[in-house]
């Protein structure tokens, strides 16, 4: 049984078609990343996981529970850190996690602790009487991260998580993200920098214009997709998944980098 | 782990929401309120003579615990999820494994607990002050709680039509607070002349604020099983449409 089946997943936001039939399956355990430029359809496949987009056709499995049908018991095997920052404005820090445990049925004790540990690793204890506006763009990150491990989910999507942090940090977070990999979570990770798939993911799937165009290991689709046509920007690493995406997107990654972030309304 | 943990801690981060604010939330409106008292009832009430066999400091008691109670549940239950539309922290509970009933029964618990407080807590202080205690407990409870579910739902389905902080001020301003007004908080609909009277039976809230009054005082103007049916029937269809709207995703999922 795979982590996460999607099939045949399609939506349209008025006349814009973000997703135009998208089929993945991501493995139990699986390190896996989600490429694509601005735009392509990354955040919109996610939240379609989630359940925070409603698909116009296709499915959904997360562990052989529908999303929509059994959307209850696959919400429970997941959790998702999202690129906005979006917890409580005015919740101190430590009550965000101690409530996010509960949401997830540990009880107060539980989700006390545990609370305690995620932002003692994530050096975000002594901040933990502080809401969001008082923390760093970098803290902010990590709590965002620290609240969705807060109920120990079997299957981690990251959209994102290390956009606007520095290079320390983020290499701190590739280190911790390998090892809650290794004891068998599944993650699906969106990420802009390819250094970071290159690092992580076991499987890359690139997305553009709501299409899979390309789903492999790393080194499979260099090697497919490096020898056939030469970079058609200049300044692109050869030999790399960055010019596998530039061949197959016709972007480079800092184009790709661009997001908005607005609330829904 | 049990199963009615997620429940009762969206329950409690309500609870949160709102208590941690309480000087902002619970205490002005019951300030507001005594002064209502103090200026409509101690200062003018001499000038006007009695209703139904009442001075009129006692006679404007209910309708304006009422009205702290109608008006902090709708305040609270619609500031609480446009923030969370807002600071898109109702995505998160979303994804989470939570019910649409309990979501919608937790904002709304979080309206009921603030405007119950505010209702319960001004009634207390003015009847202390005027020493008259409360004619029938059970009544009064059960007017303020149907009051509160009802306004805490309008609030609710304010803010899931709300576009802008405007929007939601908007429908405080120039629905609620006139039909509140208008609804005999300060008045007997019985002074009314006919026409008046008639337009008057048609406010839904004229039935909450006189079955309350009946509650505190003892006096009432219409039926007391019309006012009970009706303010318990209009929030029970409210809740329902809540529940229908969040389970619909209506301006939450996308």
């Amino acid at each position: 049984m795979n982590a996460i089946e999607i099939s045949g997943i399609k939506k349209s936001f008025q006349n814009v078609h973000a997703l135009k039939g998208v089929d993945l399956a991501i493995r139990q355990g699986e390190f896996f990343g989600l490429l694509g430029p601005n735009g392509a359809g990354k955040t919109t496949l996610i939240s379609a996981i989630m359940g925070l987009v409603r698909p116009d056709a296709g499915t959904i499995q997360v562990m052989g529970y529908d999303t929509r049908r059994q959307a209850f018991a696959a919400k429970k095997l997941m959790a998702l850190c999202p690129q906005e920052i979006n917890v409580h404005t005015y919740f101190p820090i430590q009550k965000i996690m101690e409530f996010q445990g509960g949401f997830y049925g540990f009880d107060r004790k539980t989700s006390k602790q545990r609370a305690e540990e995620l932002l003692k690793r994530f050096g975000l204890w002594e901040k933990r009487k502080v809401g969001k506006v008082k923390l760093s763009g970098g803290m902010q990150r990590r709590l965002m991260i620290a609240r969705s491990l807060m109920s120990d989910p079997k299957i981690l999507i990251l959209d994102e998580p290390t956009a606007g942090v520095d290079v320390e940090l983020r290499h701190e977070l590739w280190d911790f993200l390998k090892k809650i990999n290794q004891n068998g979570r599944t993650i699906l990770l969106t990420t802009h920098y390819i250094e970071e798939a290159e690092q992580l993911c076991g499987r890359v799937a690139i997305i553009h214009e709501g299409k899979i165009v390309a789903c492999d290991a790393p080194q499979t689709l260099i090697s497919q997709h490096t020898q056939k046509a030469k970079p058609i920007r200049r300044f692109v690493r050869p030999g790399t998944l960055e010019e596998v995406f530039v061949n197959l997107t016709g972007k480079r990654m800092e184009e790709a980098q661009q997001w908005e972030i607005a609330p829904r309304l | 782990m049990g199963n009615s943990t997620p429940f009762v801690t969206l329950l409690r981060q309500e609870w949160f929401r709102f208590t941690r604010l309480w000087k902002q939330t619970i205490f002005p409106p019951i300030v507001t309120t005594v002064l209502f008292i103090l200026i409509f009832g101690f200062s003018l009430g001499d000038r006007i003579r009695e209703i139904h066999g009442l001075s009129y400091i006692l006679f404007i008691i209910p309708g304006l615990a009422a009205m702290g109670a109608m008006m902090n549940a709708h305040t609270n239950c619609s500031f609480a999820l446009y923030m969370s539309r807002f600071d898109q922290s109702i995505d998160n509970m979303l994804a989470a494994p939570l019910r649409s009933i309990e979501l919608v029964t937790a904002f709304l618990w979080g309206g009921i607990a603030r405007g119950m407080l505010v209702g319960l807590v001004t009634l207390a202080v003015s009847l202390l002050l005027l020493k008259q205690p409360p004619y029938h407990l059970g009544w009064t409870l059960f007017f303020l709680i149907t009051q509160t579910v009802f306004f805490g739902c309008w609030g609710i389905v304010g803010a899931l039509r709300a576009k802008t902080w405007d929007n939601l001020a908007t429908a405080q301003n120039f629905i609620i607070t006139p039909l509140i007004y208008l609804g005999g908080v300060f008045y007997s609909v019985d002074l009314l002349p006919g026409i008046w009277r008639t337009i008057s039976s048609f406010n839904p809230l004229l039935y909450m604020i006189d079955g309350t009054r009946y509650g505190v005082l003892g006096v009432h103007d219409l039926s007391l099983l019309t006012s009970a049916g009706l303010s318990a029937g209009m929030a029970l269809l409210m809740f329902a449409l809540c529940v229908i709207l969040f389970q619909k995703g209506y301006r939450l999922v996308r």
